[in-house]
């Protein structure tokens, strides 16, 4: 059981309510040293529903100061199999693996990616990861809402309409405004389980914010807003989860200690290869 | 429930076989030779409040004894004529001579000496308890001490004077949350009327509950806890409320930077029956709508206590006690509300069985809840609450056998009701359906026996024991986890059924060996077992307490402390001194896995891990408590080490509150009877904290990659407060006394890391630089302070 976002944001709130009143918090830039751990193999990917060329990356940890994109790991050797079929990726760009422009993901399956390094990372050169694509949600329809008293200048706040059913799920929402994904980094993706609503109508539950004071995230009327629905595994949402508090602001208050995030790579990997189904809704803005 | 009696039997066979030896190895002494009683009650002759651990000393036999928490003392001596020494540390002392031949009672009433100004007044026989007593690693504060030390914001704070003293830290920056010794804050068992305190922090950890003007009495035991405490490792702070004016109606307050306070007492029928209310309130929200920022000028943000106490003397042998406390935090902004506080509730009788045979039954209730909730009206409004409570019943009996022996035993039994969440949404629009864990019960029982005895001029000891058990009662479901910690299967029990039961000797000995009239050495070794433990691991603490009970998963958290120490007195008592050396070993402590969830978690036990943990330590102190200046110097040194499997790899890694070297420096300096200087200043090493050893990209998001826990450290605190303050002339007609003082928190403005952040540049998203978040540049606060 995970706490669900609405929890994350519940203490976030505590702790800026009493500190902005408070207490005159400052923040500087200080001078800390740190020791570089050993090397550790990167593996990101993503299989979905959609018809695309799926990619499958592959980096190096750096030190933490390292201020260049990571390195990208070239001529390994990556292969895919969804349990009927195998393919091997084709390295489009130095690290970067791409399955065939034709390649969809199908629910129901488990798919397992197997990675042979050209020269082994930290000594190992052989690294696996599984992940069960669950059969899709589609929702019934999204709403925009606009909220004038949240935050500086208003958010937007999508709303969705669906049926949950009885089993725990897990979901996954990225927006996109105009076609352009909003929530492009994994810390600004919305993930949640259904442990408040499980089995009922979701009657707007907001799985989208849009902070009218930031401009790539600014709505006009007539803007196409919508949403990228997913059903996640656990591991998955675990993952995420994790990535989000790890990447995150820590306080002495709320935060536990600082660990690494578990992924589902093999070997001592860092990162996660995830399956999941995708469905869009869509909705337009009407004037306020 | 008939299924508890047979536990019940044991333990009281268990008191009887423990209590028959010990009191038999005495009785002949005691009662062979002829021997009378003198007993009483030694007060404050302005306000009749009893005053606490204050000495009774017979010269002709070069003996003593204390008063107990209640005022109250017995010594049996043989006929005789006696000349007896009444004396408490900041009164002038009173002599009796007494001709005994019979049981007398003696009531003492002692007046204040007014300042400490002039140097020691009674030589020779000043108290000198510190060094008598078979008790080591106990401090006692006054409130006169405590009111004197600087304070964050003004406000006068017991939590944070204590965290000045040796073997005591602050979790964080501010906090009131405080590790002794190595352990956890929730370690320490924090008694107030001796109902626990859960949660003894307002606005997250930087004000604690304690209102001074209502306290009268602050004890803390860092180690050799007393056999009759017990359910927490590492320390026990034992707080005494006022009992409230007996001779006129009197009053005292406060009128700070961020808060007032008022406290009203006296006499209801004079001499028999008094009254106290005490109440505080913090009124920043008052100023919120002049903040900038509209967010925060919508933001309600408060905090109040109130405490309450009545007693009353029905005769000489019984008197009745009745006390509460309650407290409120409460923060809400337009998305969210936010409440939380403490209760707790005593009711005490005192009865003298005999005059030898000093007795005390205690009715407890103590809770401490908080809820979370957003504003109805929305589909994702909801309630988030969770309580945690228990109800005790006590017993504790003190048989003043002679003056070499002074047995102590008694029972408890407590019921714990855990109430770990419930969320539900509220409102027609919320979607919320409730998601609540089970409620869950247990009793833990306590029986102790213990006795100081003086062996001889040199040599005075203090044994004891305590037994306890802690027992799981259904309703209740017990999940099974398999060697990953995962859920298996669980099972439910019904209504009254035991479902598991632990139980544990806690031995506590005590030596204080008299090398001189002004120096001993005293040793101790106490065994301490923890039932009930929190599931909180962020460091600061977050009000978001939950606490759960020892279960089939959870074994009791267990610590064997020995400590040894020298103490000597200078300068006829006015400066003492002491050296103590101390090892603490503990079992089955618990920590929690990598990211782990504990709140609103059904398999919370399934996010620990337990383990050994070791702490060792040199604490130096240096305490001057009169003249015109005064104060204290500690210094200690320690370490504090867990090894926890699954944790940092199964590696030994240092305590969160390990931090090396502390010193702390309080000082006073009295100009004249009006006018007092004080300043402290507080060095400790560096928290420890875990920085990354390299960065993964995933996701468009930078990920810290970390190796070793706790391996790095914050750079070193330091800070140095000052106060002034000034009393209003004294004029001999005008009962109404005024103060004012003036504060500056961390003076020099030092900017001690609360936390240090690692961040993406928001120019260069893919640099990163160490940030570090200071809560406190230089603070100063305004206080006037009256009382009438």
């Amino acid at each position: 059981m995970k706490t669900s976002y609405i929890f994350k944001n519940l203490k976030a709130f505590a702790f800026l309510v009493a500190l902005s009143a408070f207490v005159s918090s400052c923040t500087e830039k200080i001078d800390i040293k740190l020791d570089e751990g050993y090397t550790r193999l990167i593996v990101e990917g993503t299989i979905t529903t959609d018809t695309t060329a799926h990619t499958i990356s592959l980096s190096h940890t750096t030190s933490y100061y390292y201020s260049e994109p990571a390195p990208g790991v070239t001529g390994a050797t990556v292969t895919l199999s969804d349990g009927e079929a195998e393919i091997t990726l084709a390295e489009t760009e130095p690290g970067i693996y791409q399955t065939p422009a034709d390649y969809y993901g199908i629910p129901g399956r488990t798919y397992r990616l197997n990675i042979i390094l050209d020269s082994p990372i930290s000594g190992e050169d052989t690294y696996t990861a599984s992940s069960y694509m669950f059969p899709g949600v589609k929702l019934d329809s999204i709403k925009a809402a606009y909220h004038d008293d949240w935050g500086e200048e208003g958010f937007y706040e999508l709303q969705c309409y669906v049926l949950d059913p009885p089993s725990t799920d897990f979901y996954q929402f990225k927006t996109y405004k105009n076609g352009v994904l909003i929530t492009d980094t994994l810390s600004k993706v919305l993930i949640t389980d259904d442990r408040f609503y499980n089995g009922n109508y979701t009657n707007g539950i907001g799985i989208g914010f849009l902070d009218q004071s930031k401009p790539k995230e600014k709505v006009a009327t007539n803007d196409r807003l919508s949403v990228q629905t997913s059903r996640i595994t656990e591991e998955y949402f675990n993952f995420v989860t994790e990535l989000q508090i790890q990447s995150g602001y820590q306080t002495p208050l709320f935060s536990g200690p600082p660990a690494n995030i578990k992924g589902n790579i093999s070997n001592g990997a860092v990162g996660f290869f995830a399956a999941y189904p995708v469905s869009y809704a869509h909705t337009l803005v009407s004037e306020n | 429930m008939n299924e508890m009696k047979p536990q019940l039997l044991l333990i009281l066979l268990f008191l009887l076989t423990i209590a028959r030896p010990v009191m038999a190895g005495i009785t002949p002494e005691d009662t062979g030779g002829k021997r009378f009683t003198i007993s009483g009650h030694m007060k404050d002759k302005k306000t009749g409040e009893e005053l606490i651990g204050a000495t009774i000393y017979i010269r002709e036999i070069k003996t003593g004894t204390t008063t107990n928490v209640y005022g109250f003392y017995s010594i049996s001596l043989i006929p005789g004529k006696y000349s007896i020494l009444y004396s408490y540390i900041g009164y002038t002392s009173v002599e009796e001579t007494l001709e005994l031949k019979e049981n007398s009672t003696v009531n003492i009433e002692l007046v204040t000496r007014e300042t400490q100004l002039r140097e020691v007044v009674i030589t020779g026989e000043r108290p000198d308890e510190n060094i008598r007593k078979p008790e080591m690693s106990v401090v006692k504060m006054d409130i006169k001490t405590i009111n004197r030390i600087p304070a964050l914001m003004g406000e006068v704070d017991i939590i944070k004077a204590i965290q000045l003293l040796p073997g005591v830290q602050s979790t964080s920056e501010g906090s009131s949350g405080f590790s002794v010794r190595g352990g956890g804050p929730d370690q320490n068992l924090i008694l107030l009327d001796e109902a626990i305190v859960y949660n003894a922090s307002h606005l997250l950890g930087f004000f604690s509950v304690f209102n001074n003007d209502a306290i009268k009495d602050v004890v803390l035991y860092k180690g050799d806890i007393p056999a009759s405490s017990g359910g927490r490792l590492s320390s026990l702070l034992d707080i005494r409320m006022k009992d409230g004016n007996q001779k006129t109606l009197s009053g005292a307050g406060g009128i700070g930077t961020i808060s007032s306070r008022l406290t009203l007492e006296g006499p209801i029928i004079a001499d028999r029956t008094s009254f106290l209310v005490a109440g505080r309130r913090t009124y920043v929200d008052i100023f919120l709508p002049f903040a900038k920022n509209k967010d925060i000028r919508d933001n309600v943000l408060y905090f109040y206590d109130f405490n309450g106490k009545l007693n009353h003397r029905i005769n000489d042998r019984n008197r009745i006690f009745l006390s509460g406390y309650f407290g409120r935090d409460v923060f809400a902004n337009d998305f969210a509300r936010m409440s939380l506080g403490n209760q707790t509730g005593t009711f005490r009788w005192n009865h003298l069985f005999s005059q030898k045979l000093f007795s005390n039954f205690t009715l407890i209730q103590s809770a401490y809840d908080y809820e979370l909730g957003t504003p109805e009206g929305n589909a994702s409004s909801f309630i988030w609450k969770s309580k945690m409570q228990n109800q005790s019943l006590k017993g504790d009996f003190t048989w003043y056998g002679g003056p070499n022996n002074t047995i102590r035993f008694g029972t408890s039994v407590t019921r714990h009701t855990f109430d770990p969440g419930n969320a539900k949404g509220t409102g027609s629009e919320s979607l919320f359906t409730e998601y609540k864990l089970p409620r869950n019960y247990a009793l833990e029982y306590g029986v102790y026996v213990s006795n100081e005895q003086k062996v001889s001029e040199k040599i005075l000891i203090k044994y004891g024991v305590r037994f306890s058990a802690f027992q799981n009662i259904g309703p209740g479901t017990i999940y099974n986890y398999d060697e990953y910690y995962n859920v298996t299967d669980s099972v439910v029990y019904s209504s009254g059924t035991i479902i598991n039961t632990y139980h544990a000797f806690e031995p506590r000995l005590g030596l204080n060996y008299m090398l001189t009239n002004t120096a001993s050495i005293k040793a101790s070794y106490s065994r301490t077992v923890q039932y009930v433990h929190l599931a909180q691991n962020s460091t600061a603490g977050t009000p978001l307490d939950l606490w759960f009970p020892s279960s089939p998963n959870v074994k009791p958290q267990k610590a064997d402390q020995f400590a040894i120490g020298y103490f000597k007195n200078l300068k006829d008592n006015s400066i003492e001194t002491s050296v103590e050396v101390y090892y603490k070993n503990m079992w089955d402590i618990i920590d929690f896995k990598d990211n782990a969830e504990l709140l609103l978690n059904a398999e919370l036990e399934g996010e620990l891990r337990t383990g050994r943990g070791h702490a060792y330590g040199l604490e130096l102190m240096a305490r001057k408590n009169s003249g015109k200046l005064n104060g204290w110097i500690s210094y200690t040194l320690s370490a504090s080490r867990r090894k926890i499997e699954d944790i940092n790899n199964g590696n030994s890694y240092r305590a969160p509150y390990e931090k090396p070297h502390n010193i702390a420096i309080v000082l006073n300096y009295e100009f004249n009877e009006r006018a007092v200087l004080s300043a402290n200043w507080v060095y400790s090493t560096g928290a420890p904290v875990t920085f990354p050893t390299g960065r993964a990209v995933i996701g468009n998001v930078i990920v810290p990659i970390y190796s070793d826990r706790n391996a790095y450290r914050l750079p070193d605190y330091h800070r140095l407060d000052l106060s002034f303050s000034i009393k209003g002339k004294n004029k001999k007609e005008r009962k109404w006394q005024g103060e004012w003082n003036f504060s500056v928190y961390n003076a020099y403005g030092r900017k001690n890391a609360w936390t240090i952040n690692f961040v993406q540049d928001p120019s260069n998203p893919g640099q990163t630089y160490a940030e570090k978040t200071y809560l406190f540049s230089i603070i100063p606060a305004i206080t006037y302070n009256f009382k009438f």
